[in-house]
């Protein structure tokens, strides 16, 4: 998607002006100065960052896992305000709207590779367990993990697996609940080179299905498999330009 | 639902909440099992007191009341009255029969003067006395070569039954089974007799001080008395210290029996002797009554006392009858009675209990620490929850959730080893006063043997958990054989102390299910802190983290 296209699609994802300041101690830092990104429908943006560049922490930011100084910033979905949401309404943006794939893959341990690909979709109903959600939970959750070549891993626990095979198994619990954007967090990281193309190759099948995906990552080489590439120096996004293919 | 599968996957994945559970579980069984052998102590100790004092007692005071056996039948007339008897209850001095010599032992008893056949309606006085002949032959076989049950005929029981040595017709006594110390008590609850004095073979001499209604102390009376049987209550404060002879004897030495009447205001005859004018009646200064099933002690009592108002009215009313009835009399239930006897037992078992309960603290604090490592662990994954859009709710009630399976677990356990305790309690108190089977010890230092085998591999190894474990292991077990292979038996329930010479063996299930209650909630309120700290974790926090 072009940035002409991009200027006129409305914007499903948003960041405005957004501030943000941790503490260390008696020491504020401001990680992010005024950012500003906006996300169209289907559209795969690559956040490209040095280290303590901020990306993560717009990442958390729009995906209402944190939220921006108080008063400095907005972050939009669909138009609506979620910087300033709170309770269930943010819970439900999270379990049903977004989708987080993280570098250290995150995945429970105690859980098989099933109930981890799973636990949206539990999260998001009480009874996950009981009639037919639970069984259609179960069944998609089964046939993702099956298309993401884990159909033989599915009783696995994270700790018999490689880092790829954990990797896609994120995935495919961020994807559990069909969320409108994925949010990944230096996806390939922690992965060798190849296993890495493996992830973007798989993120690119996605996004050709029209998932929206928002990916920082501090490598080009993996920024390039983006549609559309922003910079973040010193808390702000400063360049952005499209990949030529 | 989520916050079940990770509890349950939590509670199964390591052996930390196992430890918490046998912590609530032990904490449980301990309050359990002390409450319960006290309540039935206590119960025991009720049922004992009814047996021996009846439902409703009827006191007066030293001069004793007149008619008395006028209103026994009165009494007895009652439709809830299953029986009711009369008797004197005054203090004595007893000289016993040893030691050998002139200077022979005095004891201070409580004398109950009574009419046995009726007592035996109100108490259990008739199935109290101890010593009875063998049932049979096989019976006789199986006692002691020793035990003088065996040489004695159905006429020990018939004298004990009528107080009076049927040989000879003489009035006789019934000592408690503790006021000689010729009775040995045998682990099996049975008695020997200790350097021969077996008391129905003796006499013993009995002083009484007769006081006058006035309270005027007149000069002692004494009267020797055969033993014709002895008697056990149950209740070790009453074998202790009481005896019973007859009525009439308690009667005569203590001068209320039924006497001439003169009249002192005449002018005397020329023997200088007073006209008679009629006769005194007998009195007596308590009266039992029974009541039938059915009626509590607190209506009888009532009924006791309209009674009395009756009886009273009409024996003023009465110009014939020239005893004056007493101004006032007691009339007390049972506990009423025996209040200063049961209210300690009641006030140690709420002290018990009150002690006990602090475990439930010591539950608490445990597993509070033991849920505060598990959120610190897994913080990250309460990150990883926070990120797929689990609500704070959501993330406590995984831990309460927790907190509330370990108690409710661990108290069922409790409560199911307390049974098992309870239930052979009177067996693991056998075994504790008898020596250590030989096999159990020498099995126990194999078993140390082995370990400290294991402990020299390890050693070997230099692997220093297992050379700690190991050492434990081998001291520990060690130490267990040593102290089976000097255990000589310990009597730890002193009859002499508890009164009963069987522990308790019924669970108190009211304290049982109450206890649980208290471990189940102790146990999520020591999960609920570390579940609030859980649900406070800031998610990006918690995924820096891990």
């Amino acid at each position: 998607m072009g940035d002409a296209a991009a200027a006129q699609a409305p914007a499903l994802l948003s960041a405005r002006g957004v501030h943000k300041t941790y503490s260390f101690g008696a020491i504020p830092v401001e990680v992010l100065r005024g950012a500003d990104l906006e996300v169209v429908q289907g559209e795969w943006v690559a956040v490209l960052g040095s280290s303590g560049s901020g990306k993560s922490t717009l990442l958390h930011v729009m995906g209402g896992l944190d939220k921006p100084d108080r008063g400095r910033g907005e972050i939009c979905f669909q138009g609506a305000p979620i910087a300033t949401t709170h309770g269930a309404r943010l819970d439900a943006y999270r379990n049903r709207d977004i989708g987080f794939v993280f570098q250290f893959y995150h995945l429970l341990p105690e859980l098989d590779v099933l109930e981890n690909a799973m636990l949206p979709a539990m999260v998001g109903n009480w009874f996950p367990w009981l009639g037919t959600r639970a069984d259609e939970a179960r069944d998609s959750a089964r046939a993702l993990l099956e298309s993401f070549g884990l159909g033989h891993r599915l009783t696995h626990r994270p700790a018999q697996l490689s880092g790829g095979e954990r990797q896609r198994v994120a995935i495919a619990r961020a994807l559990a609940n069909t969320p409108k954007v994925l949010l990944a967090d230096e996806p390939t990281g922690n992965l060798d080179v190849k296993t890495g193309e493996g992830i973007l190759d798989l993120l690119s099948e996605r996004h050709a299905r029209g998932l929206t995906v928002v990916m920082v990552t501090h490598d080009p080489a993996v920024a390039a498999r983006a549609d559309r590439v922003v910079k973040l120096t010193d808390g702000r996004v400063e360049v952005a330009f499209e990949i030529e293919r | 639902m989520y916050a079940a599968l990770l509890s349950n996957r939590y509670l199964t994945s390591r052996l930390i909440p196992f430890i918490a559970i046998a912590a609530v579980a032990l904490c449980v069984a301990l309050v359990v099992t002390v409450v319960s052998v006290m309540t039935g102590f206590l119960n025991m100790l009720k049922d004992s007191g009814r047996q021996i004092v009846g439902d409703v007692i009827v006191s007066t005071g030293i001069g004793g009341m007149p008619y008395g056996d006028e209103f026994v039948a009165d009494l007895q007339g009652l439709p809830s009255v299953q029986g009711a008897s009369a008797l004197i209850d005054t203090i004595g001095l007893l000289r016993m029969p040893y030691p050998r010599g002139d200077q022979k032992e005095i004891t201070h008893v409580q004398v109950w003067a009574v009419d046995p056949a009726s007592l035996a309606t109100v108490t259990e006085y008739a199935n109290d006395l101890y010593w009875k002949p063998p049932v049979d032959s096989d019976a006789a076989q199986a006692m002691a070569a020793d035990d003088p049950r065996r040489r004695l005929d159905a006429s020990i029981l018939h004298d004990g039954k009528t107080l009076t040595e049927s040989r000879t017709g003489t009035p006789g006594i019934a000592l408690g089974m503790h006021v000689s110390v010729g009775n040995a008590r045998q682990r099996d609850g049975s008695y020997l007799p200790r350097y021969g004095w077996f008391m129905p073979d003796f006499d013993v001499t009995l002083t009484v001080v007769p006081v006058s209604s006035q309270g005027k102390i007149a000069e002692p009376r004494e009267q020797i008395f055969p033993v014709v049987n002895e008697v056990q209550t149950g209740v070790y404060e009453v074998d202790k210290n009481r005896v019973y002879i007859p009525l009439k004897e308690g009667q005569r030495l203590l001068r209320l029996d039924e006497a001439p009447l003169f009249d002192l205001d005449a002018e005397p005859d020329a023997q200088g002797r007073y006209p008679l004018i009629g006769m005194t009646p007998a009195r007596v200064t308590k009266l039992l009554v029974r009541a039938k099933s059915g009626t509590t002690a607190n209506a009888l009592r009532d009924q006791v006392e309209v009674a009395y108002q009756a009886f009273a009215a009409r024996i003023a009313a009465d110009p014939l009858r020239t005893a004056t009835m007493p101004e006032f009399i007691n009339v007390l239930t049972w506990e009423q009675q025996l209040r200063d006897l049961i209210t300690p037992v009641e006030k140690e078992r709420e002290m018990m209990r009150v002690l006990f309960s602090l475990i439930y603290l010591v539950c608490a604090g445990l597993i509070l620490s033991i849920f505060w490592a598990i959120v610190i662990e897994k913080t990250r994954d309460i990150g990883i929850l926070r990120s797929v859009g689990a609500s704070r709710a959501g993330v406590l009630w995984i831990f309460l959730r927790y907190g509330f399976i370990i108690g409710v677990v661990g108290s069922a356990l409790g409560v199911l080893m307390a049974w098992g305790v309870i239930r052979n309690i009177n067996a693991i108190h056998e075994a504790i006063g008898s020596d250590a089977p030989q096999a159990i010890w020498i099995g126990t230092y194999v078993l140390s043997g082995l370990c400290a085998l294991a402990l020299i591999r390890a050693i070997w190894r230099g692997k220093l958990l297992a050379i700690l474990l190991w050492l434990l292991g081998t001291s520990v077990l060690a130490l267990i054989a040593t102290a089976l292979a000097l255990h000589h038996g310990t009597l730890i329930w002193d009859p002499s102390v508890y009164y009963f010479t069987i522990v308790p063996d019924q669970v108190d299930w009211t304290t049982a299910w109450s206890t649980a209650l208290g471990g189940v909630l102790f146990s999520v309120i020591g999960a609920a802190i570390p579940a609030a700290k859980a649900a406070d974790i800031d998610p990006v926090e918690a995924l820096r983290y891990g």
